[in-house]
């Protein structure tokens, strides 16, 4: 099975990303069921599926599609730990890497 | 051979020092007719899209960023894995592509007090250390080390440290004169000279709205994102398609790159 790149993003990139898979490191402030707010940067509304079980509080790493209203639809999701484990600067600067120096990290179509 | 898990893991944030341990080891494999200076042997940090970029010059020589590779280290998470008879075949994604990397099992050791084997999971991120080997047009990393990553930190530590080795071999080294297409600019960047300048850059080859546009984006106050081509065309009141074409000029000279999408544009400043 192949395995799409999944470029790394914060929720300012959102537009640029619509319909397209993406990767995304937050912090979970409000689950509703069976969708729930991340803060990436921005307050980002995730879609989950059956196998997502995220905690408020704690850091994820979700890979998912962006919608064409901006909510990103979960297709997996790692935790990352809590914000005491998880330097926010480093992954804010990654992002911006992946988009600056595009050529190491992904494709355009 | 005991690669020492321990020892490589608490000290990988020491630069190089998790890496040096194995690098002899991998040397004394190597016949007689083939062998390389170890001054040539590396450990370069890289993405999974590198790798399937890279280069193979002849039989023994791959180059990533035109330099030769020879030891390679990055990070991805387990997308599959398959216990075959002499190696563990582990599917690696870290999000730039996948590889599949093979873990050679020394027998004598297959069944040693390795905890770490463990968490070596799917979905698990994990640090590989090994060479990308091409087999009929297809490659795969070839491996004696693979550990789990436990700090999420390193991820991060990874990918920047990657891009930085990426701008050093592309670049040369920071701070100094750009080693690609230094003849278009004359490293004059951070000397601004009164106004209308356009920072030290010799815009000579360029279109009249090139200069407009590259000047618009040099002092218009903005964010890391830079300016759309729109806003611009806007601002300068002159017609987007013009501001296009001036914007792909600027692109191909590299005093521009794209950020967010292919119509915004900031200035490449050698910072």
């Amino acid at each position: 099975m192949e395995h799409p790149q999944t470029p790394r993003i914060l929720a300012p990139h959102l537009n640029s990303f619509q319909h397209k898979l993406v990767r995304m490191v937050g912090k979970v402030v409000q689950l509703r069921g069976d969708t729930a707010v991340i803060d990436a940067g921005g307050n980002v509304n995730v879609v989950l599926n059956r196998d997502t079980h995220l905690a408020v509080n704690r850091f994820v790493e979700i890979i998912g599609k962006v919608e064409g209203n901006l909510h990103v639809k979960v297709q997996a999701a790692t935790d990352f730990g809590t914000d005491i484990g998880i330097d926010i600067n480093a992954i804010t600067a990654v992002v911006e890497a992946t988009h600056r120096h595009k050529e190491i990290f992904y494709d355009m179509d | 051979m005991n690669y020492g898990f321990d020892t490589s893991y608490t000290s990988y944030g020491a630069g190089g020092a998790g890496g040096g341990g194995f690098i002899p080891g991998e040397g004394s494999q190597q016949s007689p007719s083939g062998r390389k200076e170890f001054a040539q042997e590396t450990l370069r940090p890289v993405t999974i899209k590198q790798l399937h970029d890279a280069q193979q010059i002849h039989e023994q020589e791959i180059t990533i960023d035109g330099s030769p590779i020879s030891q390679l280290t990055f990070v991805g998470q387990i997308r599959n894995i398959s216990n075959l008879t002499t190696n563990i075949t582990y599917k690696l994604d870290d999000g730039t592509g996948s590889i599949e990397v093979k873990l050679w099992v020394n027998p004598e050791n297959a069944d040693g007090p390795n905890s770490s084997r463990a968490k070596l999971e799917e979905g698990a991120y994990c640090r590989v250390w090994g060479k990308l080997k091409i087999f009929n047009g297809k490659k795969h990393v070839s491996s004696h080390i693979l550990r789990p990553v436990e700090d999420y930190n390193e991820i991060s530590y990874h990918f920047l440290e990657a891009t930085y080795v990426h701008l050093y071999l592309t670049r040369g080294p920071p701070g100094g004169a750009a080693a690609s297409g230094g003849a278009a600019l004359n490293g004059g960047y951070g000397q601004q000279a009164g106004g209308g300048d356009y920072g030290g850059t010799d815009l000579g080859s360029f279109s009249a709205v090139a200069k407009k546009v590259f000047k618009h984006l040099r002092e218009t106050p903005q964010t890391n994102e830079g300016l759309h081509q729109q806003d611009i065309a806007a601002q300068l009141g002159i017609d987007v398609a013009d501001v296009a074409r001036a914007g792909d000029d600027l692109l191909a000279g590299g005093l521009i790159y794209t950020t967010v999408d292919d119509q915004t544009w900031a200035v490449l400043e050698a910072d």
